[in-house]
């Protein structure tokens, strides 16, 4: 009875019967916040890509198409992706278009500002298989491609592109 | 169909995992059946990825596929002839037990909720999911130019298979790379650690209750359930935490004479550490030099120390694996020698400083490091203790070592790289965390041995405190 009841036995309660409460004070509101913050999305294969995508771009369902312009390519050239360097969404862009372009080996060029007039023009056209621009302008003298929303150009490299 | 099909990926999974754990436990020591359950599922997903890996070098198509399937069954065939025995406790749940039984289960709908509300997350996708992705559509081996291809080194092509290759698992039996469908893994690796921590609840204080209640607190730090990384999000941080408290528990209840099964499957865990993920080899360095404590302090049969060769194998074979492919290495870090940790000295007070103030984030700690803090306190009275000193160890080593890693950043302000992710490296030690809280909670109960006898089932109290851990084999 004595151990039972002693004032080391109560402390211990009191102690961690405190931090038990005190803990769920301080985490309910912020896991409540996390836990009612978004509502159910769609659900699909592509559906984290998707809703990259869609951040980025505005553009819903764009995974599907982006796969099916690459794949109208010649898998064993690359696909160039021109992202802006000082610019996290265009990094994260070029990322998610670097996923879906498998089979593709791919080059991420991340430049300085919008216009990748110069590493553009050093490329030999016969090696690559599309052109990618995040966030970037497309050069006034490479033909005109797919714009997907705001700040994603594609440009599939065509034996009529390539002359 | 889908649903079908998952339920076949994770059948197998589980049917071979099953037949691992039989052949590990010999029918020699009691498993309540969610412990069952925690080490099928664990056990499964390195047999499968490590099959698929493994046979991947030989041959690729439908053969694949069907050659694991033959062995997954095989594996299930052992361990129906081979069953391990079920631990049954002599007396029906409490009210209270029961009342706690309901609130985990509630978290841990939640949980799945959780995961089918938000996407893979960053690194989710992009680090793991990717290798999936890019390996089913390769006929299940992941092409050798992926690994050489500077324009996707951003995913980091060094980094181990389990989870990518138990996504593809899914993607075999599914017939398609289907993002959505491989979240399905991570809200069960929140089961089964749930699992474990009520199992070693049970055996390390004596008491169900103690591992449920603590269990409930998983759900109650926010980097676990809503924050970036957590058990949702894809990242293999979480089921690596939960591999490692596998580990680090089954020590602990292996350090008492006759407890060779737990030893095993402390073996079968660590092996598995490296893995899961790069850092694993980390934990597995810090668990070994634990188990070398144990063999040395119990004075265990030398042949022990065989626990840590698969362990070895696996780093050393994928290792191996990647030079071959010439994989590109991570550019994150320094090379690490002595000149390079001489001239970033100077980092380690900031990194403390980073350290502290991490802890102190209630956002994504909410009190959960003060807990432990008063924890370990509460332990250094029984540190004489060998699986105390394990246990404190296991926790605060690994912290050390993460943060010491940090010395070695090439990123142009290190403090940077320490924000990103230094809470999801916490995350690897945090179930951990919860069983020293275990112990210090139940620090009476260790002395009223007619409490700990009322469980009536097999505890590593009754082992500790009245040497008879012969009760287990019963």
């Amino acid at each position: 009875m004595t151990s039972r009841f002693s004032y080391g036995r109560i402390a211990h309660v009191l102690l961690w019967c405190g931090l038990a409460v005190a803990s769920l004070w301080v985490s309910i509101p912020k896991i409540y916040s996390g836990v009612t913050e978004f509502p159910l999305r769609p659900t699909g294969p592509l559906h984290t890509s998707d809703s990259y995508l869609k951040f980025a771009t505005g553009v819903s369902g764009l995974s599907k198409n982006l796969i099916s312009i690459f794949q109208s390519t010649n898998a064993s050239k690359r696909v160039i992706i021109f992202t802006r360097k000082d610019d996290t969404f265009s990094c994260g862009l070029g990322m998610t278009i670097a996923y879906l372009a498998s089979p593709h080996l791919v080059r991420v060029f991340e430049i300085n500002g919008t216009h990748p007039d110069n590493e553009l023009s050093k490329m030999n056209p016969h090696e690559v298989a599309a052109v990618v621009f995040c966030r970037t302008n497309r050069p006034a003298w490479l033909p005109a491609g797919k714009v997907f929303g705001s700040g994603l150009e594609v440009v599939s490299m065509t034996e009529k592109v390539r002359r | 169909m889908s649903a079908l099909a998952l339920l076949g990926a994770f059948g197998t999974l589980l049917v071979a995992g099953y037949g691992v754990l039989a052949l590990l436990v010999r029918q020699k020591t009691r498993l309540t059946l969610t412990e069952q359950i925690a080490f099928s599922w664990l056990l499964g997903i390195g047999v499968v990825s490590l099959l698929l890996w493994i046979f991947g070098l030989f041959v690729q198509g439908v053969l694949l596929p069907g050659l694991v399937s033959i062995i997954c069954l095989s594996l299930g065939f052992v361990g129906w002839r081979q069953t391990v025995p079920l631990s049954l406790g002599r007396r029906g749940p409490k009210p209270f037990e029961i009342l706690l039984g309901i609130i985990v289960v509630i978290e841990i709908a939640s949980v799945f909720y959780l995961s089918f509300v938000h996407t893979l997350g960053w690194d989710g996708l992009l680090n793991w999911e990717i290798k999936a992705r890019y390996a089913f559509a390769n006929d299940g081996i992941i092409p050798a130019t992926y690994f050489s291809d500077s324009g996707r080194a951003f995913s980091h092509p060094e980094y181990p298979l389990a989870i990518p290759f138990t996504e593809l698992w899914l993607y075999f039996w599914l017939g398609q790379a289907d993002q959505f469908c491989a979240k399905t893994i991570f809200p069960a690796f929140y089961v089964v650690g749930i699992f474990l921590l009520v199992a070693l609840g049970r055996r390390l204080a004596g008491r169900t209750w103690i591992g449920l209640l603590v269990a409930a607190f998983l759900f109650f730090v926010p980097q676990i359930t809503v924050e970036v990384g957590s058990a949702i999000a894809g990242y293999t941080d979480f089921p690596l935490s939960v591999f490692y408290l596998a580990t680090i528990g089954y020590l602990f209840c292996a350090a008492k004479p006759k407890n060779d099964a737990f030893f095993r499957l402390y073996a079968a865990c660590l092996a598995l550490l490296p893995w899961v993920k790069r850092d694993g080899v980390i934990l597995w360095t810090v668990a070994a030099a634990c188990g070398v404590f144990v063999i040395l302090a119990t004075r265990k049969s030398y042949r022990s120390l065989l626990a840590f060769f698969p362990g070895l194998l696996i780093i050393c074979g994928w290792r191996f694996y990647l030079n071959a492919m010439h994989a590109l290495q991570g550019s994150d870090f320094l090379p690490v020698n002595l000149q390079t940790f001489g001239s970033h000295l100077y980092r380690i007070f900031p990194l403390l400083s980073a350290l502290l103030e991490e802890f102190h984030d209630l956002r994504i700690w909410s009190l959960f490091w003060f807990v432990v803090a008063v924890g370990v306190a509460y332990l250094l009275r029984r540190m004489r203790d060998p699986r105390v000193l394990v246990l404190v160890t296991a926790l605060i080593v690994p912290i050390a070592l993460y943060l010491s890693i940090y010395v070695f950043s090439s990123w142009p302000n290190y403090l940077d790289h320490v924000g990103l992710s230094i809470s999801r490296l916490l995350m690897h030690v945090t179930p951990v965390g919860f069983l020293i809280t275990m112990l210090a909670v139940s620090r009476r109960s260790l002395k009223n041995r007619a409490r700990v006898h009322e469980c009536g089932v097999v505890t590593c109290v009754i082992a500790g405190s009245e040497r008879t851990p012969g009760v287990e084999l019963a």
